[in-house]
């Protein structure tokens, strides 16, 4: 045999033909020829490798080098490299997708690594239509052993034994099929292979049928000499083109070794197998109705029994297993059925292939041991979800499957697991969905799916179906009713418990899967006609609108920019928000988290526009809103919920006086939020303009408990809006953390705003060496203020940077400004010296399981333990509201969280139906443009309750001033990242606390409004 | 036979092995809604309204198709099964336009009618919204799709029963619907209007287009009769009201055709155009006028009796009842001992040993087909060969390339090469023959080679051919002696217009006819005659069957049913051959044998 210096393995899978490798695979020929090296380098196409998404798949060998992604353009120059200078062509490998670590073998890559490989273990490695390949990896040596050595008893002993169960998804052991079928007397029986693969996003079985059909044609042989078939028939679906032709070449080639066909080695026994093509209905991939189609009918179930295995295709018994099945037959009667069974958990035995795909990093075919969990594949083998998104559910078993969410992460695959979290195994189909997937439409689409795939044979099924789907496409397009989700529970389990076949017994699945684990979405749907996904299209006017929790009409100001009409601008914005200027500079921006722009190039910038607007518009002056209403209205606390609450009742006529307890209105974000991010006189002229101006009484420096008892507020104002915020820092709970030079970071925050003069002449002193604890916005303004104090500041956070909740651009500020971050670091203790902080000991973490919210979760490593010499410590690991105002006979709720309870049903209102509450002091630690959005929701449901109580009708805006907001559309986008802001330079930064971002230019601005698609456009 | 043991809703039941819990309930009296499910069909656990809860089983099951096992515990109506079927009743109802008071089934429907036991009363789901086409391209039915509940019991009467594979199931979900060939018009289909498709619609989805909307049920009588289409003897129902005709249906109890019946016997006799004889005719002065039934019949007797036996001449249908070939047997031949007697169609060949069935067929693995045409014949016998085809049997024709069974044969051979055919027949386990008037002499001496291994049937053309073979009638009327000829011409003329151009214009001819045709205008006298469904008599199919066709409606006018006349006219010879039917069936009978 002629030996090569090297092998290059291409991918030639159905998935890397379509990315181009049959080009590439040509080209790569030619080079080599072209080269004179085809005596000693061999190109061998093989079958699915199994990382599609990065297709086409090169592995070079010896070295087990994997180029990933490479054009016929890459070709020569991977040559050049590779096999002429013997270096590795870095551009084409393989690189971790939040690391960006560079990984040049295969088997180092975790895709690979971490998969176990029984069904695939010829995937990518050998040629798939040359049978001697497959054969030098022990293929049909397990068939010989089983014709030669074994009788039919004891074939179906060793299956029995292997604890392997039926891979087509409903998890029937296999050994038991074939007893049955064996038992029966017959001298006709049929050994069937059910290649008739429909699953929305699976490919499982085309794989290992493009990549190593003769392990499928070997276990086949051997279930037939178990249950005594002569004939034998593989049902592929005809969409499998390439899978068609590769069995056809493997049939025929083990024919001609004499391993199918007559007299299969010598032992006397025949198996003749035909190729037999489906057209495509998802309900061939039935049993019955498979057997049904190969007879020529009209594929349609049959009732059972007669069970296949006494009469199955044309009435005789008949075995059918599933592709992946019959390819693990051969190993396990070549290994042994303890070699098998000891892989996998107690009942779910070796290994499943799954078809990985959805929003994952690594598409692709992945086989592992049955308990896996569900996250070691999303995250260690699939790389996780691209694109910073938040995984929502996993759709596993297809149509007929169910969801997992994300609190399962941990769930180990099997049988059993699945089954009981209401999912099912299925043949494999894993899609994984991100936080952009609506619950209620994924279980609408696979609903549409299966009514449409259904054969129409029985009713429940049949009109079932329909039905749920059409109350299933109410509720996405806003036209859901109350009982419906009890009305689809109810429909789903009927439908299950009556349909004939598995299809309709699987139908409902994805419907009582998201009700179970997304009864909110649906909630959502029907009663506030809100999508959250952003997906129903119907229910909202553009994504970015629909996101904002105030519901900015994001697309007009845009719109407006556009035509530089930036005063016209600035008033779309103050309809719903009365802080377009902190908003510009603050805002979390869930708005862009949702533009479908991003799904070209870039979400819109659609926060700086929003600042560029409030920078540059001449503000409209704010005349004194008349008081024409008779109730007093009092408002605890001047942050954005109080201020925002305020002014929409001043504007309903109410007389309102704000208290607060602090020097100065603007709560959090006078208090908490720096300079340098939110300029003083910005925020001032803002509150002055829009909130004072109307009239509205800011009465600072007057706390309740202290200057005014709450029994007066109780007894001078009607109605009163605690809303008080989150002004306390958690406890570490750690030794030490009463220690002069321990801080809690909004503490800290607020001493150092409230006494600038002081911290920055040096009067009040932090110290050199600080450590910040946690990983929130709170504790990268605390590290950034100490850092412009003059310390040396390191962050420590106990998970990895990516799970850090800090908004992304924050943590690369304060890394730029020098801020350091250690990661998967946690305090144990902080040490003193006099009384005084001298350092903080620390453990290294390491990460474990996932917790509820899809992060894993860190563990102590023993022995890890460290100290970093630091003169103070910031604590900010969290936030809490301080009730200490609030007496215990007020009739006000507070819940062991120490925020606001609501009264039953209400969104604003606590027990005391006379108060309400909103914000952070309600939610917890939450964003300003949540705490806006309380503040109008509050506004709104007391004047209700004022009007209702009247007997009074509701209230009436005044008609808004008429803006007329162009429609200009591009006929073409042409791609085009985010603009650029300006900031000031990191070293300049650190001196003072300037505002660090400077501002779009006009140019600028303008330039970028005319990126918005205008997802708000209603075209008739 | 051990009974198998299971208990129903507590009570303890005993069937047969293989019974199923719907047929077991049956037998216990305890009574499971059914709609996809017909006795006559194959149960396919379709339409789901039978779902039962068995203890053990993971879902609901369907009593049509699950076969009950020793100590089984099924509830028949449970809450959940209730609540099932209820729900299955709401999609049904909701899928497709089941308004009620404009349907044709309206009062004879199995889906209202498990609305009414379900207590439906208002629809739960919002009702179809997608209208399907009503198709009405079918010259006897009509083909409502928004009122189909996709049971397919016509699509199984089509393939497993006809054999004619017409109805089908296309689209998938929702969409599904019943269509014809590819999506053909009915009219233009390969259907062959058999209307059983009609008959097991449980709702009114297939309706027949004459009697619709003409009573329901409780409005109309049944009588049980024996089809004289052809000689197959198919049991009908015929259905009427007030003394009219409504339509006929195939009787599910009968022996031969166990429901089946084909365009002749379903459809053809209700669109009957031509124009009745209700009053006997007598020619006086060259006219033909009317004129009463004792001078009619008197008439007649007068030139029977002055004519000598050679003058005498017999013409006779095969559609007409044994009774009426016994009278004309015993009169002519044995009292007037007239030689001259013919039957105006074929016969098969002699009956050929050992004698089978039409429901052999159904247990052959060859079938034989020699010189008969059953397609166009004895259609329901060839429902039966297609059947069998279907079932995998070898159909092997011989003689005529337009033989309707021809396209579904394995091998056609002519008639003078039926030796090839005979050679694989004779191979088979259990070959069958069936022969019919075109075989020739050499090739039955040929078939003959089969005794012993096959079972002969004949095919008789006609209906009631094989009594007149046995009373002796043959296709041997000789025209040149005749000075007096009676002819009893029945429904049909058989071609005897052909054989009276051969016969003298003064040669007196006496008509016994039903319908006004050449040959009642050139008779000399006419005695108007009964048609099948207004005269009681046996008839004999073409295995030698004897059974009863019932009179179901009055003579029209003054009609009367064929033995009556020949009654009559005996009497009036002077010859006493019996006047009540039972005596002439009893001797009829006893000559038959």
């Amino acid at each position: 045999m002629k030996v090569f210096r090297s092998h290059f393995l291409i991918c030639g899978g159905t998935g890397c033909h379509a990315s181009g490798s049959i080009n590439v695979r040509r080209a790569l020929q030619e080079e080599i020829d072209k080269r004179g090296l085809s005596g000693e380098v061999k190109v061998v196409e093989t079958g699915c490798n199994g990382f599609c998404a990065l297709g086409p798949v090169i592995v070079a060998y010896p070295e087990g080098v994997v180029y990933l992604s490479a054009t016929p353009d890459d070709i020569p120059e991977l040559v050049e490299e590779h096999l002429v200078k013997g270096r590795i062509l870095e551009r084409l490998l393989y690189k971790e997708p939040i690391t960006h670590e560079v990984i040049p073998r295969m088997h180092d890559i975790p895709f690979f690594a971490l998969q176990n490989l029984i069904v695939l273990k010829n995937r990518g490695v050998i040629d798939p239509e040359n049978i001697d390949e497959a054969i030098a990896r022990d293929g049909y040596a397990g068939m010989a052993k089983a014709l030669t050595e074994m009788a039919p008893e004891q074939i179906i002993k060793e299956v029995l034994d292997s604890g392997l169960r039926g891979r087509g998804g409903a998890g029937f052991p296999t050994g038991l099929k074939w007893k049955f079928c064996s038992q029966t007397p017959g001298d006709l029986k049929y050994i069937l292979c059910n290649a008739d693969e429909g699953d929305p996003g699976a490919f499982m079985d085309r794989s290992v049928l493009e990549a190593d059909p003769h392990a499928v044609l070997e276990g086949m042989v051997i279930a037939a000499k178990a249950i005594g078939a002569h004939q034998g028939y593989i049902y592929c679906r005809a969409e499998y083109p390439l899978a068609l032709h590769r069995l056809d070449v493997a049939i025929n080639q083990a024919k001609e070794y004499g391993l199918l066909g007559e007299n299969i080695l010598n032992t006397g026994f025949d198996l003749d197998i035909e190729v037999y093509q489906g057209a495509g209905a998802f309900v061939c991939g039935e049993e019955t109705a498979l057997m049904t189609s190969i007879e020529g009918k009209r594929g349609m179930p049959r009732p059972r029994p007669p069970f296949p295995a006494i009469a199955g295709l044309w009435g005789k018994p008949s075995v059918l297993n599933n592709v992946e099945t019959f390819a693990n037959v051969g190993q396990i009667i070549l290994n042994g059925a303890s070699w098998y069974n000891a892989i996998g958990t107690e009942r779910s035995k070796g290994t499943k292939v799954f078809a990985l795909t959805g929003d994952v990093a690594n598409v692709g075919l992945v086989e592992v041991p049955m308990g896996t969990t569900l996250g070691q594949i999303v995250y260690d083998i699939g790389g996780g979800i691209p694109g910073g998104k938040k995984f929502k559910a996993a759709q596993l078993g297809g149509p007929s499957g169910g969801c997992i969410p994300i609190e399962h992460l941990n769930t180990p695959i099997d049988y059993e697991r699945v089954t009981e979290l209401g999912a099912i195994m299925g043949s494999g189909g894993l899609i994984v969905m991100n936080e952009d997937k609506c619950a209620v439409d994924m279980a609408r689409f696979f609903m549409d799916f299966v009514q449409d795939e259904s054969c129409g044979k029985c009713t429940p099924c049949r009109a079932g179906t329909k039905r749920m789907l059409d109350i299933l496409t109410d509720i996405t397009q806003g036209m859901g009713k109350e009982g419906d989700i009890e009305l689809l529970e109810e429909m789903g389990e009927i439908i299950k418990n009556a349909s004939l076949c598995g299809l309709g017994q699987t139908a409902p699945n994805p419907v009582l899967s998201t009700i179970r684990y997304f009864r909110h979405e649906y909630e959502e749907h029907i009663r506030e006609k809100r999508c959250r996904a952003v997906v129903c299209s119907a229910l909202f006017k553009s994504p970015c609108q629909h996101t904002c929790p105030a519901g900015m009409d994001v697309p007009a100001y845009v719109a407006l920019v556009r035509a530089e009409r930036f005063d016209d601008a600035y008033k779309v914005m103050l309809r719903t928000n009365p802080f377009p200027s902190v908003c510009g500079r603050v805002c979390d921006h869930k708005c862009q988290s949702k533009c479908r722009r991003s799904n070209l190039d870039e979400a819109i910038a659609v926060k700086f526009l929003k600042r560029f607007v409030a920078d540059h518009a001449t503000k409209p002056k704010t005349a004194p809103a008349p008081v024409t209403r008779k109730q007093k209205i009092a408002v605890i606390g001047a942050g954005p919920a109080g201020l925002t609450a305020a002014r929409d009742l001043a504007l309903r006529g109410y007389k309102v006086t704000v208290f607060e307890e602090l020097s100065e209105p603007g709560g959090m974000l006078r208090w908490g939020i720096p300079a340098y991010r939110l300029p003083r006189d910005i925020l001032a002229s803002e509150i002055k303009d829009n909130i004072e101006d109307l009239g509205v009484e800011i009465k600072c420096n007057t706390r309740v408990g202290r200057e005014i008892s709450f029994e007066k507020l109780d007894s001078e104002f009607d109605y009163v809006f605690l809303a008080t915020g989150a002004h306390k820092s958690q406890s570490m709970r750690v030794q030490g953390e009463n220690l002069s030079g321990v801080f809690g970071s909004v503490e800290f925050l607020r001493d150092f705003n409230n006494n600038e003069e002081d911290w920055l002449s040096g009067k009040k002193r932090l110290g050199t060496k600080v450590a910040v604890i946690g990983g929130g916005n709170s504790a990268i303004d605390a590290a950034r203020v100490a850092l412009r104090l003059g310390a040396d500041v390191t962050i420590l956070y106990r998970r990895e940077k990516k799970d850090m909740p800090a908004a992304e651009e924050e943590i690369l500020a304060a890394e730029e400004e020098g801020v350091k971050i250690e990661v998967l670091v946690a305090p144990l203790k902080i040490e003193d010296k006099d009384g005084k902080v001298c350092g903080i000991t620390c453990e290294r973490m390491h990460l474990k399981d996932f917790d509820k919210s899809g992060r894993k979760i860190p563990g102590a490593i023993t022995g890890s333990g460290f100290t970093l010499s630091v003169d103070a410590v910031i604590s900010s690991i969290g936030q809490a509201p301080d009730m200490s105002f609030v007496p215990k006979e007020s009739g006000v709720g507070i819940s062991k969280w120490s925020t606001f309870e609501l009264a039953r049903g209400s969104k604003s209102q606590t027990a005391n139906p006379k108060y309400f509450t909103g914000g952070d002091a309600l939610t917890g630690p939450d964003t300003v443009i949540g705490a806006i959005a309380a503040g109008h929701r509050a506004a709104r449901e007391m004047d209700s309750c004022i009007r209702m109580e009247n007997g009074e009708p509701a209230y009436q805006e005044p008609p808004e001033e008429e803006i007329e907001v162009p429609f200009i559309l591009d006929e073409e986008s042409v791609e085009a990242p985010q603009a650029k802001m300006s900031e000031l330079d990191p070293a300049r930064r650190r001196r003072d606390f300037a505002e660090v971002e400077l501002g779009f230019e006009r140019m600028q601005a303008v330039k970028e409004a005319c990126r918005c698609l205008r997802c708000d456009a209603e075209i008739d | 036979m051990d009974m198998v043991n299971i208990t129903m809703n507590g009570q303890k039941v005993s069937a047969p092995p293989g019974s199923t819990i719907l047929q077991a309930a049956e037998q216990a009296g305890i009574d499971i809604p059914t709609l996809c499910d017909h006795p006559v069909l194959i149960s396919i656990g379709a339409c789901r309204i039978c779902v039962v809860e068995v203890k053990g089983q993971r879902t609901l099951i369907t009593a049509c198709t699950f076969p009950i096992t020793e100590g089984m515990e099924v509830q028949t109506e449970s809450p959940q099964v209730v609540k099932a079927r209820k729900f299955i009743i709401d999609m049904l109802f909701s899928e497709r336009n089941h308004y009620c008071p404009f349907c044709e089934a309206s009062g004879n429907c199995e889906l209202q009618n498990l609305g009414y036991r379900y207590g439906l009363d208002h629809w739960v789901y919002p009702t179809y919204t997608k209208a399907f086409p009503i198709d009405s391209s079918h010259k006897y039915l009509v083909m409502e799709h928004n009122r189909c509940v996709l049971c397919g019991r016509c699509e199984r009467a089509c393939s497993d029963l006809v054999g004619n594979h017409t109805l089908g199931l296309r689209n998938r979900g929702n969409s599904s619907m019943i269509h014809c060939d590819a999506s053909l018009p009915w009219g233009d289909s390969s259907c062959i209007s058999c209307g059983t498709c009609s008959q097991v619609c449980p709702t009114g989805a297939i309706f027949d287009r004459r009697s619709s909307f003409m009573g329901r049920d409780e409005q109309t009588e049944v009588v049980k009769s024996i089809c004289s289409g052809c000689s197959v003897g198919c049991g009908t129902e015929i259905v009427t009201r007030a003394g009219n005709v409504l339509r006929i249906q195939g009787d599910w109890d009968a022996e031969v055709s166990g429901g089946l019946l084909c365009q002749y016997g379903r459809f053809d006799p209700l669109y009957e155009g031509r124009e009745r004889v209700t009053k006997p005719l007598l020619r006086r002065a060259g006219k033909l006028e009317q004129a009463g039934w004792d001078e009619a019949l008197r008439a007649i007797a007068d030139r029977v009796g002055g004519a000598r036996a050679n003058e005498l001449g017999v013409l006779t249908s095969s559609n007409c009842t044994n009774e009426a070939l016994s009278l004309l047997d015993m009169l002519f031949r044995r009292k007037l001992k007239a030689p001259n007697l013919g039957l105006l169609n074929d016969t098969a060949p002699e009956q050929i040993e050992p004698k089978g069935w039409l429901a052999d067929i159904a247990k052959s693995d060859v079938i034989l087909v020699v010189g008969a045409d059953p397609v166009k014949d004895q259609p329901v016998s060839s429902f039966f060969v297609k059947r069998a085809v279907d079932k995998g049997a070898r159909l092997i024709v011989a003689g005529g390339k337009d033989n309707g069974l021809a396209p579904f044969a394995s091998m056609n051979v002519e008639m003078a090469d039926v030796n090839k055919a005979i050679e694989i027949a004779g191979r088979a386990a259990q070959p069958i023959v069936l022969y019919g008037a075109g075989v020739t002499e050499e090739a039955a001496g040929v078939l003959k080679k089969l005794q012993g291994k096959a079972a002969f049937v004949p095919l008789e053309p006609g209906v009631n051919t094989r009594a007149a073979v046995a009373f002796g009638f043959t296709n041997g009327f000789k025209p040149s002696a005749v000075k007096v000829l009676y002819a009893l011409v029945g429904e049909q003329d058989c071609g005897i217009t052909d054989v009276l151009k051969g016969v003298d214009k003064n040669v007196f001819l006496a008509v016994q006819a039903s319908f006004k045709s050449p040959v009642t205008e050139r008779a000399d006298v006419v005695l108007p005659m009964a048609i099948w469904s207004e005269r009681t008599g046996t008839l004999t199919n073409t295995e030698g069957r004897v059974q009863k066709a019932n009179k179901a409606v009055d003579p029209a006018g003054e009609a009367k049913p064929d033995w009556e006349v020949l009654s009559l006219l005996a009497e009036k010879l002077g010859k006493r051959l019996g006047s009540s039917l039972d005596e002439i069936s009893v001797n009829a009978s006893r000559q038959l044998k």
